[in-house]
């Protein structure tokens, strides 16, 4: 990268908004994956005019773009596969517009996804996706990569809340599409737009919608001796059309590994337990917890119990969504993945999961949105052990290879990524990636926002691509 | 047809068989759009000769418009060229429906009625209670992202589809999305094709999440003596925990139409009628007949009362079956479809009252009261409609959903060929976001093969 480059963005966004030093790059290198990727300078825009001047920039100098929030994807989205400037969001953090009435709010991309519920708790209200990294992930981010998180069970991803987007097109323009309403006339872009993880236009604001809080929540523990009767009373649950808000499973091993971090009163002899969530008016809450008590009854629950008040219930949660750093206690590194089936298959999927540990000598962990059928099997590993990374590598394909055979998908919430990027011919002909690259295209002509993501690149295209060697643990909450 | 007719007719009759070719006048214009007819209509029996047929229409620079049950080809601009009907109601099976997973893929020319029926041997639905019920398929339904009230309670077709396949217009079959309820692998592609009007490519296979059907429900209908009363009870409900499945919102000169004379429900004329319905647990739907009840009476309604069966079966469907009504009373009314917000609609109802008034025209409104307002302009009953009252009155409508305080998203449904021809045509002012529709069509269509001209912005 030219130093004029620098100079440049300098004088556009002053001293404080740039950095390049080796040790502040560093920073950027990595998100919550195992990827890396070394960016050559780092920019902080505080408004959209200077996000399209920093596109028109980079133009000029035909360098590479990466937009950022706050690096706790779990695919590689932020990170600079082929260096160039990562544009970060963190002080375009203000929440622009709450509209009570219409159940909306504006925000700019940087406006961490927990903060947003907070300003409106008095109110009611919050927004309903709620990825495990919630409080520290951004709505920049989450657009980008359609997160999910426990409760889109009952309330959808990402995508089912956004109305509205401003973004910044590769060449700079400004562009508007959608609005508060909840259709504007015309194609859907942003149905296109989010989840493109950032390949097709940088994200600058965001217009969501706010969701009423329930009347009545319900959270309930059912604790098991055996994973094939956890599963199959989530399959049981599906099969009776009972539609929980959120139905997580942690194995036993997790379990334990929590317990000692968070102590949330977890069994710690237990094979595996479901946390499920009823909500909504109280008779439909009481209902529900009934029909869901008895069917984990039926399928050799030893206790379902109830969270007694909002402080067990928020340690159950605590428990549930500090489970990737519970386990990051106890090894070095680990690898996550995020491979989605039909939700009747997921007894044999784990039973298929414990073999493929056996097989290859290694540790998983299950921690996971079984009630959408996404899972998160997370194997444990050394990173100085290269032969045993080589097994973690094996041993996710296998797993993400029956995901595919039983009708699944690569990923339910975290994104394709750089991680996943050359997997994607596992579920997509040639022809259906092609209109993709076209459609990538159309937006970015030439590749230089946010390169070496979603597509296969083709250079070992169906075949598993050996990642680097992981620098660190990372515990992406 | 720039290829001799008779060619045309020869590969096509190669492709899916002359028993599957049909060129006769009755034919050709029983597939007419805007009064524009093909040179012949074919029902392909597959994906394979589906996308053969696309990439012979592509060679030959003719034009094709995807249809199914016929019952939506009014909507959108006149095509600039139309040569081959591509009619796929012999794809209409159900390809894989695991009720025990709430998941389903269809093929498009399967009857949303035969679909429902389906499901509901399974206790499950869609909930797409959408108009022309008796013949639409799920392949228009999703083209013309038809309008269902369900949509309060449930969303749109883009929040239970899952994925589709389709054939592209170069005569590609590609996929995106897949067949579980949560995935982010790759670009959803298929959002695009909701609401595209056949205009990126043909739909071939649709994969829906499926839902429950509630143990029991509930209707009621509300009467109010002006649309400010109507919408605060519409706000009270949005600001209350209860989830009523949809909350319709008739305008005075609608309740005719809805409530047929049978009903038990003595809604007076000039009264605006609230109707919703309630779905869930019995104790759940008991609750929300007390609560509403008197949320109403806060709102100062005249009159509160729940519907029995029959009645309230009769108002769910002409609910659903709204624009077709409308249509059926008066061929030559203008339906808007106007995508607005809560606090705007009481507004916007307003001032297309003033519109209707100016023009000397009738209006009947229907407000989904999560989005969606229907507003039909009528010739005056026993009054001559002029063409010149009916363009200038949509100019007007495209100017009030403009204003900054209303800021609503306009589009004409059903019209006259007049006004669609007249300057504003069906979709509006041009947005900023059309110039990046341009970039989606050619992605999809470089050649210009799928319905051209249908579509925003010329497309």
């Amino acid at each position: 990268m030219e130093p004029q480059l620098i100079h440049e963005l300098v004088a556009l966004l002053g001293p404080n908004a740039v950095l390049s030093e080796a040790e502040d790059l560093m920073l950027y290198e990595y998100d919550g994956s195992v990827e890396l990727g070394s960016p050559r300078c780092i920019v902080f825009p505080s408004s959209t005019r200077e996000v399209s001047e920093i596109v028109r920039l980079a133009n000029r100098y035909q360098t590479p773009l990466v937009g950022r929030g706050a690096g706790t994807g779990l695919s590689g989205g932020a990170i600079a596969r082929n260096g160039g400037i990562v544009i970060v969001f963190s002080r375009m953090n203000r929440i622009l517009e709450i509209d009570e009435a219409n159940l909306r709010a504006v925000v700019q991309p940087g406006v961490v996804n927990l903060d947003l519920s907070r300003a409106v708790e008095h109110l009611n209200l919050y927004f309903a996706p709620d990825p495990s990294s919630q409080k520290s992930c951004t709505i920049g981010g989450n657009v980008s990569e359609n997160s999910g998180g426990p409760h889109t069970l009952a309330y959808g991803v990402t995508a089912n809340h956004v109305t509205g987007i401003e973004l910044v097109l590769p060449d700079g323009e400004i562009v508007r599409t959608g609005g508060k309403n909840i259709e504007t006339s015309g194609y859907d872009l942003d149905g296109l737009f989010v989840g493109s993880e950032g390949t097709l236009a940088l994200v600058t604001e965001i217009t969501v919608r706010l969701t009423r809080k329930p009347e009545a929540i319900k959270t309930l523990l059912a604790v098991y001796d055996t994973l094939d009767d956890t599963t199959e009373s989530v399959v049981d649950i599906t099969v009776r059309a009972i539609t929980p808000a959120a139905c997580e499973m942690l194995d036993g091993f997790t379990l334990r590994a929590v317990e000692d971090f968070v102590h949330a009163g977890f069994p710690k002899d237990c094979a595996a337990v479901l946390l499920i969530e009823v909500e909504g008016l109280t008779e439909t809450v009481e209902a529900q917890a009934a029909q869901i008590t008895e069917v984990c009854r039926i399928h050799g629950a030893r206790e379902v119990r109830v969270a007694r008040d909002n402080r067990e219930r928020d340690l159950l949660w605590k428990g549930r969504k500090n489970a990737f750093g519970a386990l990051g206690r106890l090894s070095p590194m680990y690898y996550v993945q995020d491979g989605v089936i039909p939700r009747t298959r997921l007894p044999e999927t784990l039973r298929c999961i414990s073999e493929i540990g056996r097989k290859y000598d290694l540790q998983i962990g299950n921690i996971f949105h079984a009630g959408d059928g996404n899972l998160h099997p997370l194997i444990l590993f050394d990173e100085r052990d290269r032969a045993q990374f080589e097994r973690v590598v094996a041993a996710g394909n296998e797993i993400m290879q029956h995901c595919v055979a039983v009708g699944g998908a690569l990923t339910g919430e975290h994104g394709i990524g750089m991680e996943k990027n050359e997997l994607m011919p596992l579920i997509f002909t040639p022809d259906d990636l092609a209109l993709m690259a076209r459609v990538r295209e159309s937006f970015n002509p030439d590749g230089r926002l946010n390169p070496g993501k979603v597509l296969p690149l083709g250079k070992a295209c169906g075949e598993i691509r050996v990642q680097p060697m992981p620098v660190s643990a990372t515990s992406p909450a | 047809m720039s290829l001799p007719a008779q060619a045309t007719l020869t590969r096509l009759e190669e492709i899916s068989g002359a028993a599957h070719v049909f060129t006769e006048q009755t034919d050709v214009e029983s597939r007419q759009v805007n009064g524009l007819c093909p040179s012949a209509v074919v029902r392909p029996a597959d994906v394979a000769q589906i996308a053969e047929i696309i990439r012979f229409a592509a060679a030959e620079q003719l034009a094709v418009i995807p249809c199914g049950g016929g019952t939506k080809l009014g909507i959108g601009s006149p095509p600039l060229r139309y040569d081959i009907a591509l009619d796929v109601s012999r794809l209409n099976r159900v390809l894989a429906y695991d009720a025990r997973d709430l998941t389903l893929g269809v093929e498009p020319g399967i009857r949303i009625e035969d679909l429902l029926r389906v499901l509901g041997e399974q206790k499950q639905f869609l909930p797409l209670a959408v108009p022309f019920s008796d013949r639409a398929t799920i392949g228009g339904i999703v083209a013309a992202n038809s309008s269902s009230p369900l949509r309060h309670a449930y969303g749109g077709v883009r929040d239970f589809c899952l994925g589709m396949e389709f054939v592209t217009g170069e005569g590609t079959v590609a996929k995106s999305g897949g067949r579980v309820v949560k995935n982010v692998t790759g670009y959803d592609l298929h959002k695009l094709l909701i609401g595209s009007l056949g205009t990126l490519a043909v739909i071939t296979r649709v994969n829906f999440r499926t839902f429950p059907l509630p143990p029991s429900q509930g209707t009621f209908a509300a009467s109010f003596s002006d649309a400010e009363a109507a919408f605060s009870f519409c706000r009270a409900i949005a600001h209350s925990v209860l989830t009523p499945q949809m909350v319709e919102v008739a305008g005075p000169s609608a309740a005719h139409l809805l409530f047929s004379s049978d009903t038990t429900a003595r809604v007076e004329p000039r009264m605006w009628s609230v109707i919703v319905s309630a779905a869930g647990q019995p104790e759940v739907v008991d609750r929300l007949a007390h609560e509403l009840g008197h949320m109403a009476s806060k709102s100062a309604a005249e009159e509160f009362m729940p519907l029995g069966d029959s009645a309230a079966q009769s108002i769910l469907t002409r609910i659903r079956e709204f624009p077709k009504i409308v249509l059926e009373a008066a061929p030559s009314a203008t339906i808007f479809r106007i995508g607005s917000i809560p606090t705007a609609m009481a507004g916007l109802l307003g001032e297309l009252a003033g519109v209707a008034t100016r023009n000397r025209l009738d209006l009947i409104t229907l407000t989904r009261a999560s989005g969606i307002v229907y507003a039909a302009f009528l010739p005056p009953e026993g009054g001559l409609s002029t063409i010149t009252a009916m363009i200038n009155m949509a100019r007007e409508v495209f100017q009030t959903c403009g204003k900054p305080e209303i800021d609503a998203s306009a589009m004409i449904e059903w019209c006259p060929p007049e006004v669609k021809r007249a300057g504003g045509g069906v979709w509006g002012p041009p947005r900023n976001d059309f110039a990046l529709m341009r970039r989606v069509k050619a992605a999809f269509d470089p050649r210009g093969v799928l319905s051209p001209g249908r579509f925003a912005g010329g497309i």
